[in-house]
């Protein structure tokens, strides 16, 4: 099942004439873990910028549901549908790491639930003490706030969780439990994970790989049974070629 | 329900800010409640010593004519019967011309005419004059009206600087919280409730201010009063009070102060995409 659908999409900066993507198409399918690569300026984040509805594609379609994303509104796809962890994790830094979560959960308009139980939940799911949630997030590491960011992508139980390096910041044994939680996420209960990433732990956990240079997304050969039909890179390239 | 606790914590989050933006609006208010307080007490003495003075009409010959009929006290106290007269004052008195001062206290300032035209028709003469106290109006209320017109000039000025400072102090607030606004966007907070925040922000701001103002401009009135009206000459002794009028023109004033910063902050917010302003950030 496709949950979020490329169809031709082109983008340029405003005021240049720099091509990022040039008629793009690609399906997300839920219950998958796909990660995107490339060398920096390669246009990852600004990918997952459109799919988060942050930005704007040049032309092209881009569906959610069956919904194309610019006749539906956009406030309540990031709010509802969306979970976003950004590479500049975008937190609220004079507030608690707790209030960060409980105002995502505002946003999103969840009811019939205790936020703050499920906040403190998400927040242990991640490693986060109860302590820790309520100190400031400048008062927290990097490795914490990269936590708390992702226990804010999850906190609206959004069916689509987009990651920009999320695991960055992060120690070894953090990592691995962040990315069984992503597995999770897609696996077991359904959801449509999307990362861009550097890291070769978590294309480790993919369910597809895609490469993103020039403008053009191909498929990684590393996913051999996945890739029937789709634009298999040519020639097949290693993954160490898509780093810096 | 969530905008509002979020802006009333943002309060105590963001303390510099928001205690130099309260230490303006409470200058201003102070400011404009002071000279507010002064021009309307101003006001209403001047408007009750002109409506007094102008119900006080004295009759008295412009000169003595040798041969002319003059007015006897009798007459002059038969004219206190006149239904334009509230109350009158007729005594002897060496320092008038003919040796009587009448003074009249009519029901309404506006009746002198009327007034005058009767006491013609009851036989008083040209050679004498029916005159209302207005005319020494000028010389009473002079100071009076130099601090009245000189509070309305504060006002002005103080509302032109105040809102000028806001203005500019909005301004550079909404730039500071740029990234705030980015972040809460891009979490998919509407532009309204965003907008709402920042609103329900100073608007609780302006609510404190106004209520230290108020105090504080009580307080302060009457000494400024004295202050200016000290060392003049013939000045009236006027006690500043906070009336109806006062408050409601201070709450009319802090909510224009409220109005400029909310104007300002929403309309940067409609301009600014999430995107562009994380993008710039990083």
């Amino acid at each position: 099942m496709n949950a979020l659908t490329l169809q031709n999409i082109s983008y340029e900066y405003e005021g240049t004439n720099r091509v990022i993507f040039k008629d793009v198409s690609l399906r997300f399918g839920a219950g998958k873990v796909t990660t995107i690569v490339g060398k920096s300026g390669a246009g990852k984040s600004t990918l997952l910028s459109l799919l988060s509805g942050l930005d704007v594609a040049t032309s092209g379609r881009i569906s959610f549901g069956g919904k194309n994303l610019s006749e539906i509104n956009r406030n309540r796809y990031r709010a509802q549908k969306v979970g976003i962890i950004f590479q500049s994790l975008n937190l609220l830094t004079n507030a608690t790491a707790i209030d960060n979560i409980i105002l995502s959960m505002n946003i999103s308009g969840i009811t019939g639930i205790d936020k703050k139980t499920r906040a403190f939940e998400l927040l242990a799911r991640v490693g986060i003490s109860r302590e820790k949630a309520h100190r400031k997030i400048l008062k927290l590491s990097g490795g914490e706030q990269q936590r708390i960011s992702i226990a804010r992508a999850l906190a609206h139980d959004p069916m689509l969780i987009i990651a920009d390096e999320p695991t960055g910041s992060l120690d070894k044994d953090t990592e691995a439990n962040v990315l069984e939680i992503f597995k999770s996420l897609a696996h077991d209960d359904g959801k449509c994970v999307i990362i861009v990433t550097h890291s070769e732990n978590v294309t480790a956990i993919a369910d597809e790989v895609w490469g993103l240079e020039d403008g053009v997304l191909c498929l990684l050969p590393v996913q051999t049974d996945t890739g029937g039909g789709r634009d298999v890179c040519n020639p097949p390239r290693a993954f160490e070629s898509w780093k810096e | 329900m969530y905008v509002i606790r979020h802006a009333l914590l943002n309060l105590g989050k963001n303390k510099g800010r928001n205690i130099l933006l309260g230490v303006i609006i409470f200058a201003v208010i102070t400011a404009a409640f002071v000279t507010l307080a002064i021009f309307n007490t101003t006001g209403i003495v001047i408007q009750e010593t002109r409506y007094t003075l102008g119900r006080m009409v004295r009759v008295a010959p412009r000169q003595i004519v040798y041969g002319e009929a003059s007015v006897s006290f009798e007459q002059f106290l038969s004219f206190a019967e006149s239904e334009y007269v509230h109350e009158a004052d007729i005594r002897e008195s060496r320092t008038s011309i003919n040796g009587i001062e009448a003074i009249y206290y009519l029901k309404q300032p506006e009746m002198l005419t009327n007034f005058e035209a009767e006491l013609r028709s009851r036989g008083l003469p040209d050679t004498y004059s029916v005159v209302s106290e207005e005319l020494s109006f000028e010389n009473v209320t002079g100071n009076l009206e130099n601090l009245h017109n000189l509070s309305l000039t504060f006002l002005v000025i103080v509302l032109i600087l105040g809102a000028f400072i806001m203005v500019l102090l909005s301004a550079i607030s909404i730039r500071e919280r740029k990234y705030e606004v980015g972040v809460l966007r891009a979490m998919g907070m509407k532009k309204k409730k965003v907008a709402l925040g920042l609103w329900i922000e100073i608007i609780t701001i302006t609510c404190i201010c106004f209520a230290l103002g108020m105090g504080a401009g009580t307080m302060l009135s009457q000494p400024i009063s004295d202050v200016i009206m000290t060392g003049q000459a013939d000045s009236i002794n006027v006690n500043i009070s906070v009336n109806a009028i006062t408050v409601m023109g201070i709450l009319g004033i802090s909510i224009l102060l409220a109005s400029i910063t909310g104007f300002i902050s929403v309309s940067w917010i409609n301009k600014c995409e999430p995107i562009k302003i994380l993008t710039e950030r990083n």
